[in-house]
C-alpha cells in the first residue's frame, strides 16, 4: 500500500466540514418536521370518507413514492423554475433556491412513506375504539384526534424513525443540486487536497453519529409515549 | 312494567317498519317496536339474529335502509339529524369494553364530558369519581385499563357511558367476554342502574338477568322480532315454537 494517510487535512479544512454538517442538519431537521406534518395529514386523508379526497391523497402518495428521489430533486431545482417568468427565476436563485428545492424534494418524498406508515397505524387500531368514541358523542375529528391518533402514533414511531434516518442519509443527494451540505463539502475537500479517503471517512463517521443520535432520541420518545400500554406488551 | 310507562307519553325509541341490509343480506326485517322512558328491555336470540345490529342502529353505528327510527324525538336516518347530538344522550357498553388504552380510567370517563359538553375539568373529574364510586372501583381512578380485570374494565365502561348523563343506555352483550366469576359484579351494577329507572336496552344471554330485571323481553331470530312479552310470559309459557326451541337450548 503506497497511500500515506494524512488525517491532518481534516483539521485544516474543519471549517468546510462544520459548515457542511450545519447545512445537513438544517436541511434534515426542516424536512423531518415538514414531512411528518404532511405525512400525518396525508395518511389520515387516505382514509377519508370522501372519495375525491381519498383519491387525491392516494394519487399524491403513489406518484411520489414511485419516482426516484434524485429525479424529484432535479425536477424541483431545474424544471420547476422554468415555468415562472424570468424575474421570479432571478429572485429564486438569489434566495437560496437550491436549499429550498432540496427541502421540497426531501419533504415530499419522505412524506409519502410517513403517510403510508400512518395509514397502516390507523388501520391497526381496533375498530371498537372508533365506535366507542363515536357512541359517546365525539365528532369524527375528535375521535381521530383524541382516541385514534394517539394510539396510532405509538404504533408508527418505529417506522417513522426509519424514515427520519433515510431522510438524513438521503439529504446527501442535495449535493447534486449544489447544496453545500456535508457530502458536498467532503467532495470539495477531496477536490482541493486529493485526500478522498480521509474526507469521505470523516463524512461517513459524521453521518453515523447523526443517525445514531436520531435513533436514540426516537427510542426515548417511543418509551415515553408507551406509558400505560407497557403492561399490555410486557 | 312501571306504571308511568302506561300513559300516553311518546316512546323514547320507536322503530317503524325498519329494514336493514348488508349488501344482499337482509339482517333486519320489518322491525316495529316502541320503548318508553324508564323501561328495561332485554333482547335475546341466537347469534346472527340481528339483535346487536338492531341495538347499534339506535345510536347510528349502523344505518337503516328502510323505515323510520326515532330516538329521543330525532329521526335517526334523516340527513338533517345531527347524529353526534343524539349519541351524546345515549350511553353504550360493548362486549369487549373498548376502553381507551392510552388514558387512565378517570380520563376515559372524562373524555366525552370535557370535549362534547365542554364541562369544566374539576366538575368532570368530580362526576367521574362519583361514577367510579358507584361502580365500586374508586381506587382504580389513576390506573390504566390494561391494569384492570375484565370485570373492572366493563364497570369502567359503564361509568364512561353514564358520564354524559344519558337518557338511554345500550348494552351489547356486556358479559359475554367475561370470565364467569366476573359476570356478577357487572350484572350487579346493571341491576342497580335499572332500579334507578334508567332506560336500558340489553342484548344478553344472561337469562337470570332478564328474569330478574327486565320489564319486557324481545326474542329475535332471523332478523325479526319473533316474540315479545314480560319475563314471566317468556320463561313460563312462550307461544312461538322458535322461542321454545331457543329457550330449551340455553336454559
Amino acid at each position: 500500500m503506497n497511500y500515506n494517510f494524512n488525517w491532518m487535512v481534516l483539521w485544516d479544512y474543519r471549517e468546510l466540514l462544520i459548515q457542511g454538517l450545519i447545512i445537513t442538519l438544517k436541511l434534515s431537521i426542516t424536512s423531518i418536521i415538514l414531512s411528518t406534518v404532511i405525512g400525518i395529514i396525508l395518511g389520515i386523508l387516505r382514509l377519508a370518507k370522501n372519495l375525491a379526497v381519498r383519491l387525491v391523497a392516494s394519487a399524491y402518495v403513489e406518484f411520489f413514492l414511485n419516482t426516484p428521489l434524485i429525479i424529484q430533486l432535479f425536477f424541483w431545482y431545474f424544471a420547476l423554475p422554468m415555468i415562472f417568468p424570468e424575474p421570479v427565476q432571478m429572485w429564486l436563485w438569489e434566495h437560496n433556491y437550491e436549499f429550498i428545492s432540496a427541502v421540497i424534494g426531501l419533504t415530499i418524498y419522505t412524506s409519502t412513506f410517513i403517510a403510508e406508515a400512518v395509514r397502516a397505524g390507523i388501520q391497526s387500531i381496533d375498530k371498537g375504539q372508533q365506535e366507542a368514541a363515536l357512541a359517546s358523542g365525539l365528532s369524527d375529528f375528535q375521535t381521530m384526534w383524541y382516541v385514534i391518533l394517539p394510539q396510532a402514533i405509538r404504533v408508527v414511531i418505529p417506522p417513522i424513525c426509519n424514515q427520519f434516518l433515510n431522510l438524513t442519509k438521503n439529504s446527501s443527494l442535495a449535493m447534486t443540486i449544489a447544496v453545500p451540505e456535508l457530502t458536498h463539502q467532503a467532495q470539495a475537500i477531496e477536490a482541493l487536497t486529493f485526500r478522498g479517503f480521509e474526507a469521505f471517512t470523516a463524512a461517513t463517521l459524521i453521518y453515523i453519529a447523526l443517525t445514531i443520535t436520531i435513533s436514540l432520541l426516537m427510542s426515548r420518545i417511543e418509551r415515553w409515549s408507551a406509558k400505560g400500554q407497557q403492561i399490555v406488551t410486557a | 312494567m312501571p306504571d308511568y310507562n302506561l300513559n300516553t307519553e311518546k316512546p323514547t325509541i320507536s322503530f317503524k317498519q325498519v329494514h336493514k341490509w348488508y349488501g344482499k343480506l337482509h339482517v333486519l326485517k320489518n322491525i316495529n317496536e316502541e320503548i318508553y322512558s324508564g323501561e328495561v328491555v332485554v333482547v335475546i336470540g341466537p347469534s346472527g339474529s340481528g339483535k346487536s345490529t338492531m341495538l347499534r342502529c339506535i345510536n347510528g353505528l349502523e344505518n337503516i335502509q328502510k323505515g323510520q327510527l326515532i330516538v329521543d324525538g330525532q329521526e335517526i336516518n334523516h340527513p338533517k339529524t345531527d347524529i353526534t347530538k343524539v349519541r351524546a344522550e345515549i350511553g353504550m357498553v360493548f362486549q369487549h369494553f373498548h376502553l381507551y388504552p392510552h388514558m387512565t380510567v378517570l380520563e376515559n370517563i372524562m373524555l366525552a364530558p370535557l370535549k362534547v359538553r365542554r364541562t369544566p375539568k374539576n366538575e368532570a373529574e368530580k362526576v367521574a369519581s362519583e361514577l367510579l364510586e358507584k361502580v365500586g372501583i374508586p381506587e382504580k381512578a389513576r390506573s390504566y385499563p390494561a391494569q384492570l380485570s375484565g370485570g373492572q374494565q366493563q364497570r369502567v365502561a359503564i361509568a364512561r357511558g353514564l358520564a354524559m348523563h344519558p337518557k338511554i343506555m345500550l348494552f351489547d352483550e356486556p358479559t359475554s367476554a367475561l370470565d364467569p366469576e366476573m359476570i356478577k359484579e357487572v350484572l350487579d351494577v346493571m341491576k342497580a342502574l335499572a332500579r334507578e329507572g334508567m332506560t336500558m336496552i340489553v342484548v344478553t344471554h344472561e337469562m337470570g338477568f332478564a328474569r330478574e330485571v327486565a320489564d319486557r323481553v324481545l326474542f329475535m331470530d332471523g332478523g325479526s322480532i319473533i316474540e315479545r312479552g314480560t319475563p314471566e310470559h317468556f320463561f313460563t309459557n312462550p307461544v312461538e315454537e322458535r322461542t321454545k326451541t331457543f329457550l330449551r337450548q340455553i336454559l
